[in-house]
């Protein structure tokens, strides 16, 4: 048989960086596909080649044996390629059947007047099999997001799609929302078209798949057959094998400094509890959606908890705003660093004194030179280059806005430092700094949080990894625990109780 | 050493020189443009939209904006007339209009920072609302009859310098120090360029855009207290079209609208530009009409060089 889709020797590279090696795909007619690995591992770099978003350097593309050009979003659904992204992209006020015809909507009176009633039947038509309960005429807004996710599979259909491509489809439904999505995709394989799967749960893609591509680190690591393939051989190849080891000097202490008991936000936070010591690092694993960032927020005061109380030398923190948090020794060195961490405009020693300008000030007025020395001195500390704190932080690196965040807390006497996503961002040579001022901030006695989606870096920095799975905390690793295979085991639900070898 | 002229901002240089070239061009089309009373009239005409201008700055830095100052003026002005020509002590009245326009600011500023509404829609709101009770309280009519006592505050002066121009220049220094050396300035700026980071950076958002509202309806009493001064009575309908001047001067001063960046002395000169175009064209006899296309191009043209020299300076 021949393959519906066949990606061979596929290169992206962004500037210097290759960010995909010579990558190959087959999926053949109604074949249900996973496509695995690891954040960072290159599956949306795959999926956005394969959508048109994104030209690739060089590599094959034929569907149905035939060579495809897809040099735009617009080419690819013209060969028969949807995406469906995990954000849905819709238009919430439109109606399902607008939303459907979006940009191809089925014209009368010589194309002057949107037929609705055509739409709508259309549009009937296709959702009948696959979920007649919804509304057409309904506002996309008032549906639920299985709902959405349907809406978005009939969009697909009617573009004549013959490859669906799903980014975890499943990171925000319920189980029984899963159900119902299996019938669909079971459905659209039987009509021949294929489906290319993206997921980090495991059961998913065992229970749908009958192949799954694996990635990591960009390149192509192998391609199984489901399910015959054990749960323990996917894992191992998708994070492989344990990386050269990176010393790690252990800074802590017995003496707890802050206790986080039965912290609660919603379904992205659950009765999280533990405790942090003096000079540890405490990393924070789990994939996306697992709730680390959002425990890190409620921590830090940028989120209200629902329930639970944060403490710190025994004592119950009063106030939950971020300034309440920095009063009791926490500051947040947030992910998104341009929409929570800087304000590009103003200069360094503006952005790094931002908690402290009270102290820099005296009778009400700021000491300007005071302020220049003081974040000067922290600047050279952490290594800014260059070392100009009058320039606006906007014109600065990653990496040297992210020491600026680090010297701002510095300076802010900050006792337990919160990272999320540390390095996001930063190129490799300025990671190692990063790393190296976390293990410094350690050997101070001050205490570290780092969250984390990369596991060797999680690995390299925490003396202790808690790693989260849908809201909770599903392990808490220490010393030799600590290894990929134990936290990705740990991270990845797995609702089929057994097939872990 | 640091001269004076490499400590003034390259943007702020920009304005002057704008200020100069039209400058230039009426001195040389009239002879009385360029004599001491025409350029203290300049002055004394900027002051009330230099009052306004300077605590739109404020705002705007701090990532709002103020459509509501020319009513909170006229109810300022309405209420501390009455209190005027009711006999109460001048500083007392003076006080009394200064906290009407401080309390409206307060109103403003929490609608917007508890109620969680927008700032244009908010003060559009009150541009209403404050009008509306102007107008209800006086009836519609002018309030006549301000005792001389307090007509001679505003309309002395001082070593040849009218004495709201001394006032304006002394609120110019203190919005400049808020601004540029006090913690809340650095506050404005902050949640004005990125309100979140701010947040996370422990600064206290809400009470930055309480101040900021509450400095710019305190500047819309001062500005009504200045004109009913001159002109002897408060009407209920003062300040029509304050807040677009106002907002003029402060982004042809370098204000930008998306918040974080703004500067005093672009605001004031921003204001002796809107000032001395008035000025000027009125001198060459130029129809009202055609001033106002003046002004309208002036604000347009410093959009588009702002545009295409932005980035600058950072």
């Amino acid at each position: 048989m021949q393959p519906r889709l066949s990606l061979s020797g596929v290169t992206k590279r962004f500037g210097s960086v290759t960010v995909l090696h010579d990558v190959s795909l087959t999926v053949m007619p109604g074949q249900v596909h996973g496509l695995l690995g690891e954040n960072g591992a290159g599956k949306s770099t795959l999926l956005n080649i394969l959508s048109g978003v994104l030209p690739r350097s060089s590599g094959a593309l034929t569907i149905d044996g035939a060579a495809v050009a897809i040099a735009s979003p617009r080419d690819a659904a013209a060969a028969g390629i949807a995406m469906i992204h995990q954000e849905l992209q819709q238009v919430p006020e439109l109606s399902v059947a607008q939303n459907i015809f979006l940009g191809a909507s089925l014209r009368r009176m010589g194309g002057m007047i949107v037929d609705r009633s055509a739409q709508e039947a259309e549009a009937r038509r296709i959702l009948a099999p696959l979920d007649a309960s919804i509304d057409v005429t309904a506002p996309v807004r008032s549906l639920r997001v299985a709902q959405r996710q349907i809406v978005e599979i009939a969009k697909a259909l009617r573009a004549n799609a013959r490859i669906i491509a799903m980014d975890e489809p499943t990171s925000s439904l319920t189980p029984a929302e899963f159900e119902r999505l299996v019938v669909v995709i079971e459905k659209l394989a039987a009509q021949g078209v294929s489906v290319i799967y993206v997921s980090h749960k495991m059961d998913e893609v065992f229970r749908l798949c009958q192949a799954a591509t694996i990635l990591r680190d960009g390149r192509l690591i192998g391609q199984v057959d489901l399910p015959q393939t054990p749960v323990a051989r996917v894992i191992e190849l998708m994070v492989g094998r344990e990386l050269v080891h990176v010393a790690h000097n252990s800074f802590a202490t017995d003496r707890v400094v802050a206790q986080v008991r039965g912290l609660s936000r919603g379904r992205a936070v659950r009765d999280v509890s533990f405790a942090l010591h003096a000079g540890e690092v405490l990393g924070i694993a789990g994939l996306v959606g697992s709730g680390r960032t959002e425990l890190l927020r409620l921590i830090a005061g940028v989120d209200r908890a629902d329930s639970g109380v944060v403490m710190v030398n025994g004592v119950e923190v009063a106030g939950t705003s971020p300034r309440a948090r920095i009063a009791a020794g926490f500051g947040l060195v947030p992910e998104e660093r341009k929409r929570d961490g800087i304000v590009r405009h103003r200069p360094i020693a503006s952005n790094v004194g931002l908690p402290a300008m009270r102290a820099f000030s005296r009778a009400g007025v700021i000491r300007r030179a005071f302020l220049k020395a003081r974040t000067e001195a922290l600047m050279r500390q952490v290594n800014l280059r260059p070392l100009d704190v009058t320039r606006p932080i906007g014109s600065f690196s990653g990496g040297n806005q992210q020491k600026a965040i680090i010297g701002r807390w510095l300076a802010a006497g900050t006792r337990i430092f919160l990272f999320d996503e540390p390095t996001r961002g930063i190129d490799v040579g300025a990671k190692a700094e990063i790393y190296d001022l976390i293990e410094r901030l350690a050997a101070e006695g001050r205490a570290v949080i780092v969250v984390s989606s990369e596991l060797p870096e999680v690995i390299r920095v925490s003396d202790r990894v808690l790693v989260m799975q849908e809201g909770r905390v599903s392990a808490t690793l220490a010393g030799a625990e600590i290894s990929e295979a134990a936290i990705a085991r740990a991270a990845i639900p797995n609702r089929q109780t057994g097939t872990i070898a | 050493m640091k001269t004076v002229f490499s400590r003034i901002r390259f943007r702020d240089a920009g304005t002057l020189l704008g200020l100069i070239l039209i400058s230039a061009v009426f001195a040389a089309q009239s002879d009385t443009f360029l004599t001491t009373p025409n350029l203290v009239n300049i002055l004394q005409q900027s002051t009330i939209n230099a009052c306004i201008a300077l605590g739109m700055t404020l705002v705007i830095i701090s990532g709002g904006i103020d459509l509501s100052v020319g009513p909170v003026a006229a109810l300022s002005a309405v209420l501390g007339a009455a209190m005027l020509v009711a006999g109460v002590p001048v500083p007392l009245a003076i006080a009394g209009a200064l906290a009407v326009g401080v309390a409206c600011g307060f109103v403003n500023g929490a609608l917007i920072t508890w109620g969680g509404l927008q700032p244009f829609i908010v003060t559009l709101g009150g541009l209403s609302l404050y009008r509306a009770l102007a107008l209800i309280y006086t009836g519609g009519t002018p309030i006549f009859g301000l005792p001389d006592e307090f007509r001679a505050l505003t309309n002395g002066t001082l070593m040849g310098i009218p004495n709201p121009v001394i006032v304006v220049g002394v609120l110019a220094i203190a919005a400049w120090v808020i601004l540029n050396k006090t913690p809340l300035g650095e506050y404005f700026m902050a949640v004005g360029g990125n309100p979140e980071a701010a947040r996370i950076a422990g600064v206290p958002v809400t009470l930055t855009k309480m101040a900021a509202y509450m400095i710019s309806g305190l500047m819309a009493a001062v500005a009504a207290m200045i004109l009913i001064g001159r002109l002897g009575a408060a009407e209920p309908t003062m300040g029509t079209l304050w807040e677009l001047d106002a907002i003029a001067a402060a982004a042809i001063g370098g204000a930008s609208l998306m918040g974080g960046r703004g500067s005093i002395p672009g605001t004031l000169i921003g204001c002796i530009i809107l000032g001395t175009l008035r000025n000027g064209l009125t001198l060459m006899n130029v129809q009202a009409f055609y001033q106002l296309l003046a002004t309208g191009i002036i604000i347009i043209v410093a959009m588009l060089i702002d545009k295409v020299t932005s980035g600058k300076e950072g």
